[in-house]
């Protein structure tokens, strides 16, 4: 039985009628394409931008080169060399990041102690230089300051979840 | 060299030979030296007004032959030896679970505002060192107790403390 | 006791360990057969090597004796087995126990562990993932305990401690200078001085490794690195003849921290300070980059090509000019034993035989009668149980840390471990004797024992020995009686045996006391690789494999002087017995080079041309060390800058000079090829004694010094830590209270020194422990350079 429906079905286009009636409907609804750049779609404070690293209100980096983020991470793409600052603090002599190795996976955010390195809502940049994408601490430091008041937001929407 | 001469400026000839008496009860090595080690600090203490200096805690390890930081492992841990000066009395009122319960540390109260001090201070005239309590002093039969110096007294009452603390010179 | 007992009571006991059974040693403690079996059980205050004070309570195992359980969870640290235990670490008492335990430990720990350098290789990290809570119940404050400096080699955050007191032990038990104890009690415990005199001991940084938290770390390499990014590689130390097996740890080809690797034949888990911190020197200020040559009077950095050219054409020039045996090679003693055996024969190839690694030695009569390598006499580990031991000229525990360790063991163990010295120094034990002479008057102490104890054995004293005319003295007489009536004897000569002008007849002697006493006999020898010199042909009278050689010694070499010199790792105003000339024979040779990780403003002036090579840690090669191990290690770190390993560099010259069979690819053809042309086996040591020598006494008022803890070799004197020890101050010239008082001279005022022509001002302190007529002067240290011989004439005026 089933057979014979679908030999009579094959040279009646019922399949065909039946895309063209979902097209149809599609031709009239309200669109989903969103006219980037002039258009942006909503971002999640949890978004896993360009990295940044951040300091406490005092001005004091946040960083304490414990290194967790450099172990966790699966691209092998940070590098940090540390040693004791003048004051005797454990601190960072070099911290860098390489775009091109990193996958945005956040697991250097997850690990970090004390908030130090994070994702940004930023996701537009570029490079012109070969070996532009690694960035340094003094870069990722600048990026901070510069998202410190969104990256703060950001932190306190997601901490009741954490 | 220099610091061998500790034990001599430090102590008496009289002090050595007592701690000489209590040296000749142990065997003679590094564990019966050792041993001798709580005497002869209460024997140093003694001669110095109640308390032990740095310089006597060494001349006492020089002259039993030990090292000094075993020597300051015994002076710092025993409550009975103190380490600063102190008055010409020390007072230590019990407030472990017996005292606390009979009122100790109500006693305590009471003798702090009387001398104007608290636990571990020296009153100004150096009459008396209210001393930290380390542990239970093991007069729970009579408390609430108090020992001075080395006299258990018991069954306190504010007035009895009061009493206590005047007739000390 | 009789055999009978021995029988009824069998050394064996069978024990239960979480259900398995085994035969444990009678008197063994449950811990140490559970960790024979590899069952794990957590601990924090029990080291094998230390004492069992049971006191961090981590180690709680439920035992059971013939099916009667004990009332409480017992310490397995300190809980001897027996038969029919029966042992539980996994049950749920147990567990309960040690869950307990740890909560109560982690009270006060801090949790800074992301600071902590600890952090990844704590045993209380470690422990607490295993039995710790995720939460702790605790909401009162943490307790806080000040910090105390215990000096630049061991960083203190005491608030870590967890008082298991391993540190203490350590330096009760090994180092032996008790210099930490447990202050106060209960909650207010704390590990420290009290006083605040920091911690000295020559072997203080095995308390970082002992200590199983954060509170004892490592201070050159704090907050450096991560112990999971590190990479550990075996390696050797060059600093004593020991030869302290190490791990390096780097990271990135970066040499970040040196940690013992354990070989309970050479240095158990121990090592001395100068083996791990030492590793700091490769990273020196004055490291050189670049080869360097000197054109014109001019010091200019230049490639390797044209610095090689200017090095072959000047070596050719001075070998067709004055032949090859005015060609000189001086290696240093912690060379390894392939740069040593390649640079013999560069020299020997090109016509001579003069090459020495013998720096510090002062008399070379007795070439002819020594064994093919110094020994010990003996292994290593055998010092322990000696029951007599019998040091002449030597302070083991400046030469050879790890060895005074073993002879204090003997000692703590009821040894007669006895000193015949130029001076009284500062021992970590008792020694039963220490006989004090002058200098001058060593070889007849020396011989007056050696009379005392041919009387005591009855031999008729051979004419040599007699003709010294030796008084014998009570001393002498006891030293000669503990070594004939000691059951198992070991006679040492130590560096001031080496350093004295008549070594020669000090050695003799001493063999001849160790032959008579039926002791082993044993030369403590400088550096690394003294014995490794010996084997691959780094001595002027003997070629590899018992050749007979023709060369100049160093002695000779320095003395009569050479028209070319070859160095390698030699900083001649420090290395030599006579510094000072030394570096005038250097200088005024036609042509120096110097083949060195650093460059020196004093080596500018003597060399011609400097070729960087690699440093410890940054070339592979083989160390034997004075029980004859060959210890090979691979390179570790890159070498910094332009640096090539010493032995490439030897190879690519051996091409260049047109000479054959120098087309070695790797460290291991090199060893191969020498170690097939090697006696194995025993040296004879007994060898050293003969009698050839004619006396010589040296009188009158004396220069003496041994070599500085910190001064033993260019690495070690760059090792920035360590020169900012209590051992590591300048030189200073230490004077008997009568020579002082004779001369003029009070404590605390600067002389001037003056050995020939060299002379340098030094600061006098006034001690007992040296004899009269002897200025005390360490070598390797800041104002003992370029002085003149390590013992000999001296004169002292005030300033």
């Amino acid at each position: 039985m089933q057979a014979i429906r679908d030999f009579f079905n094959s040279f009646l286009l019922v399949e065909l009628l039946k895309g063209l009636k979902l097209t149809g409907r599609h031709l009239f609804d309200a669109k989903y394409t969103i006219e980037y750049p002039d258009e942006r779609a909503p971002q999640s404070p949890r978004f896993r931008g360009r990295h940044a690293l951040r300091r406490y209100p005092n001005g004091e980096e946040r960083c304490i080169a414990c290194k967790l983020c450099e172990a966790v991470c699966p691209a092998l793409a940070i590098t940090i060399e540390s040693e004791p600052r003048e004051d005797g603090t454990r601190r960072t002599t070099r911290y860098d990041i390489d775009l091109f190795k990193c996958i945005y996976c956040g697991f250097c955010e997850e690990s970090c102690p004390v908030d130090s390195i994070v994702e940004t809502r930023e996701f537009e940049y570029h490079f012109e230089e070969r070996g532009e994408q690694i960035v340094n601490k003094q870069q990722l430091l600048a990026f901070g300051d510069e998202y410190e008041a969104q990256l703060a937001r950001d932190r306190a929407a997601d901490a009741v979840y954490r | 060299m220099s610091s061998e001469q500790l034990a001599e400026k430090y102590l008496t000839a009289h002090q050595r030979e007592e701690i000489d008496h209590w040296l000749a009860k142990y065997p003679d090595d590094d564990k019966g030296r050792r041993s001798a080690v709580i005497p002869a600090l209460h024997i140093a203490q003694e001669g110095n007004g109640g308390w032990l200096s740095r310089e006597l805690i060494d001349a006492v390890a020089e002259y039993l032959g030990l090292p000094t930081t075993k020597v300051y492992e015994v002076a710092t841990f025993y409550s009975m030896f103190d380490t600063s000066p102190v008055g010409r009395h020390k007072v230590n009122v019990c407030t472990n679970v017996s005292c606390m319960l009979r009122g100790g540390e109500e006693l305590l109260a009471h003798i702090e505002e009387r001398l104007g001090i608290t636990v571990g201070e020296t009153t100004a005239d150096g009459r008396v060192t209210l001393k930290h309590e380390d542990e239970c002093l093991a007069g729970c039969t009579g408390a609430p107790m108090m020992l001075v110096d080395e006299v258990y007294h018991t069954n306190l009452t504010p007035e009895k403390v009061d009493e206590i603390l005047e007739n000390l010179e | 006791m009789n055999a009978k007992v021995e029988e009824t009571k069998p050394d064996t006991v069978t024990v239960t360990i979480d259900g398995r059974e085994v035969a444990a040693p009678k008197g063994a403690t449950i811990i140490q057969v559970a960790d024979e079996q590899g069952i794990d059980i957590p601990r924090f205050c029990y080291h094998r090597k230390l004492s069992v004070p049971a006191n961090c309570r981590m180690c709680l195992v439920d035992v059971e004796m013939n099916g009667r359980p004990a009332p409480k969870p017992l310490p397995a640290c300190a809980t001897a087995v027996g038969d029919g235990m029966t042992v539980s670490t996994q049950s749920e008492r147990a567990l309960k126990a040690q869950r307990g335990v740890m909560e109560f430990l982690l009270i006060n720990h801090p949790l800074d562990c992301p600071i902590c350098d600890q952090g990844g290789e704590c045993e209380l990290q470690d422990v607490s993932m295993g039995y710790g809570r995720s939460v702790s119940r605790f909401v009162e404050r943490k307790r806080s305990v000040k910090d105390e400096d215990l000096g630049p080699l061991v960083a203190t955050e005491m608030t870590r401690c967890i008082h298991c007191t391993r540190c203490v032990r350590f330096l009760d038990e090994i180092a032996g200078t008790s210099e930490l104890g447990g202050m106060y009690r209960g909650e207010h415990m704390e590990i420290g001085t009290w006083v605040g005199h920091g911690v000295h001991s020559e072997l203080s940084g095995n308390i970082i490794d002992l200590c199983p938290v954060g509170a004892l770390t490592n201070k050159p390499f704090r907050f450096r690195a991560r112990a999971w990014e590190m990479l550990s590689h075996p390696s050797v130390s060059p600093h004593d003849p020991v030869g302290a097996n190490l791990n390096l740890h780097h990271v990135r080809g970066t040499i970040k921290r040196v940690v013992p690797r354990e070989n309970e034949s050479v240095n158990e888990n121990w090592i001395a300070d100068r083996d791990r911190f030492g590793y700091q020197g490769v990273y020196s200020e004055d490291r050189l980059a670049r080869p360097m040559i000197k054109l014109d009077g001019q010091w200019r950095e230049t490639d390797w090509e044209t610095a090689l050219e200017h090095t072959v054409s000047a070596l050719k020039s001075v070998v067709s000019r004055h032949g090859g045996e005015a060609l000189g090679a001086l290696v240093s003693p912690s060379a390894t034993t392939e740069e040593m055996y390649l640079l013999a024969r560069l020299v020997r190839d090109l016509g001579s035989d003069s090459i020495d690694h013998r720096l510090r030695q002062a008399d070379f009569r007795d070439d002819d009668h020594a064994p093919e390598r110094p020994s010990l006499g003996r292994p290593i580990a055998d010092f322990e149980s000696v029951d007599a031991a019998f040091v002449v000229g030597g302070y083991p525990r400046w030469e050879v840390p790890l060895l005074n360790h073993r002879l204090r063991q003997a000692s703590l163990r009821g040894g007669d471990v006895m000193f015949l010295n130029p001076r009284a120094h500062d021992w970590n034990f008792r020694p039963t004797l220490e006989h004090v002479v002058h200098p001058g008057a060593m070889v007849e102490a020396a011989a007056a024992v050696a009379t005392a104890l041919a009387e005591s054995r009855g031999e008729s004293l051979p004419q040599w020995v007699a003709a010294y005319g030796a008084t014998v003295g009570d001393e002498h007489r006891r030293i000669a009686d503990a070594l004939a009536n000691a059951g198992d004897a070991a006679v040492l000569t130590g560096g001031l045996v080496e350093g004295h002008p008549a070594g020669a007849e000090l050695r003799a002697l001493a063999a001849y006391v160790a032959r008579t006493a039926g002791a082993s006999f044993g030369v403590l020898t400088a550096g690394g690789n003294s014995a490794g010199g010996w084997l691959a042909g780094a001595v002027p009278h003997r070629q590899v494999g018992g050749g007979q050689g023709r060369g100049r010694d160093a002695g000779a070499m320095i003395r009569e002087g050479m028209s070319g010199f070859i160095t390698l790792g030699v900083e001649p105003e420090h290395d030599f017995w006579n510094g000072a000339a030394a570096e005038r024979a250097l200088g005024e040779a036609e042509f120096a080079l110097a083949l060195s990780p650093w460059a020196t403003p004093r080596m500018k002036a003597w060399a011609d041309v400097i070729l960087p090579v690699a440093s410890f840690g940054e070339t592979a090669g083989t160390l034997v060390n004075a029980q004859g191990d060959w210890q090979t290690f691979a390179g570790v770190g890159r070498p910094v800058g332009e640096a090539r390993p010493a032995w490439r560099l030897l190879r690519v010259l051996g091409n260049l000079l047109d000479l054959d069979g120098y087309d070695y690819q790797a460290p291991d053809e090199i060893h191969a090829d020498l170690r097939g042309r090697v006696r194995g086996g025993e040296p004879d040591m007994l060898a050293w004694e003969n009698d050839t020598l004619e006396p010589r006494s040296p009188s009158g008022l004396m220069r003496a010094g041994g070599v500085a803890l910190y001064g033993t070799d260019a690495l070690v004197r760059r090792g920035e830590a360590l020169q900012r020890t209590s051992q590591a101050r300048p030189a200073s010239a230490v004077l008997a209270p009568a020579t002082a008082a004779a001369l003029g001279i009070n404590e605390g005022e600067t002389v001037e020194v003056r050995q020939g022509e060299a002379t340098s001002r030094l600061t006098v302190t006034v001690d007992a422990a040296v004899p009269a007529e002897t200025v005390w002067v360490d070598a390797g240290l800041q104002g003992s350079e370029a002085l003149g011989p390590l013992m000999g004439e001296v004169t002292v005026t005030r300033v």
